[in-house]
């Protein structure tokens, strides 16, 4: 399990949930708030290590994807 | 404090940037500019400091080249967030008038309604509003023309006194 952390007011709620929702066929999260962050927490499932998908590059393309729609809302006039 | 500084790790690499200098929306551009090559992380290390983490997704890549890389992209993304700024104006009212525009003329109605004085009115610069003579007329001849009218003017009152 990996624990990803994301600041409250550099990431945006809804794409977290969309990234998490995107990577949901390789890997299970578990989303919680704590001290102005999001926090996930990051499983790899067993058919996506099976297949060799490395559970850390898993949640680093996970945080990559979260960003990369945070960026994009904030620039749609959204708010991050 | 530096407003900027940067920390090399295993295959990663942590760049700090004042908020006041380098505004979110520019280190948001930056990153996104990244997110193809490394894997970027953002966080708050500070009040109104954001630190930027890069590892890059190719084992072996400069990560210490990205950290320039990725300063002259924030520098050239501030820039352009500020020319945006200063002319956002411009933009909007460009647009307004276009948009204005294709609405059509405004109706007998509407051209009522509207609140139309010496403030209100448009400026023209350019004198676009104004007519053709009234913007070439020659000046010596318009002149030549009130002159002789004076004179015309003063004979005429001259003969009611001699009469």
């Amino acid at each position: 399990m990996i624990e990803l952390r994301f600041h409250e007011e550099l990431y945006d709620g809804f794409a977290i949930d969309e990234a998490v929702k995107t990577y949901a066929a390789y890997a299970t999260a578990e989303l919680s708030r704590d001290g102005g962050a999001y926090v996930v927490k990051v499983t790899a499932k067993p058919e996506a290590t099976s297949e060799g998908i490395d559970e850390r590059v898993l949640s680093a393309e996970l945080a990559n994807y979260a960003l990369g729609l945070t960026i994009e809302k904030a620039r749609s006039g959204g708010a991050a | 404090m530096s407003d900027m500084s940067f920390h090399l790790g295993e295959g990663s690499v942590r760049i700090e940037f004042d908020e006041d200098l380098y505004p979110k929306d520019a280190i948001y551009g930056a990153a996104y500019v990244f997110i193809d090559r490394c894997w970027v992380h953002l966080d708050r290390a500070g009040d109104r400091r954001i630190q930027v983490t890069l590892k890059a997704k190719k084992a072996g890549a400069d990560t210490q080249a990205f950290v320039g890389e990725f300063q002259n992209e924030l520098l050239g993304q501030t820039w352009r967030l500020r020319i945006v700024e200063e002319n956002k104006k411009l933009i909007e009212s460009i647009t307004a008038r276009a948009l204005g525009g294709a609405a059509g003329p405004p109706g007998l109605d509407e051209l009522l309604a509207m609140d139309i004085g010496e403030e209100t009115a448009f400026e023209d610069p350019l004198g676009i509003a104004m007519s053709w003579e009234e913007k070439y007329k020659k000046k010596g001849k318009a002149e030549g023309t009130k002159a002789e009218a004076e004179g015309a003017g003063e004979n005429a009152s001259g003969g009611e006194k001699a009469s």
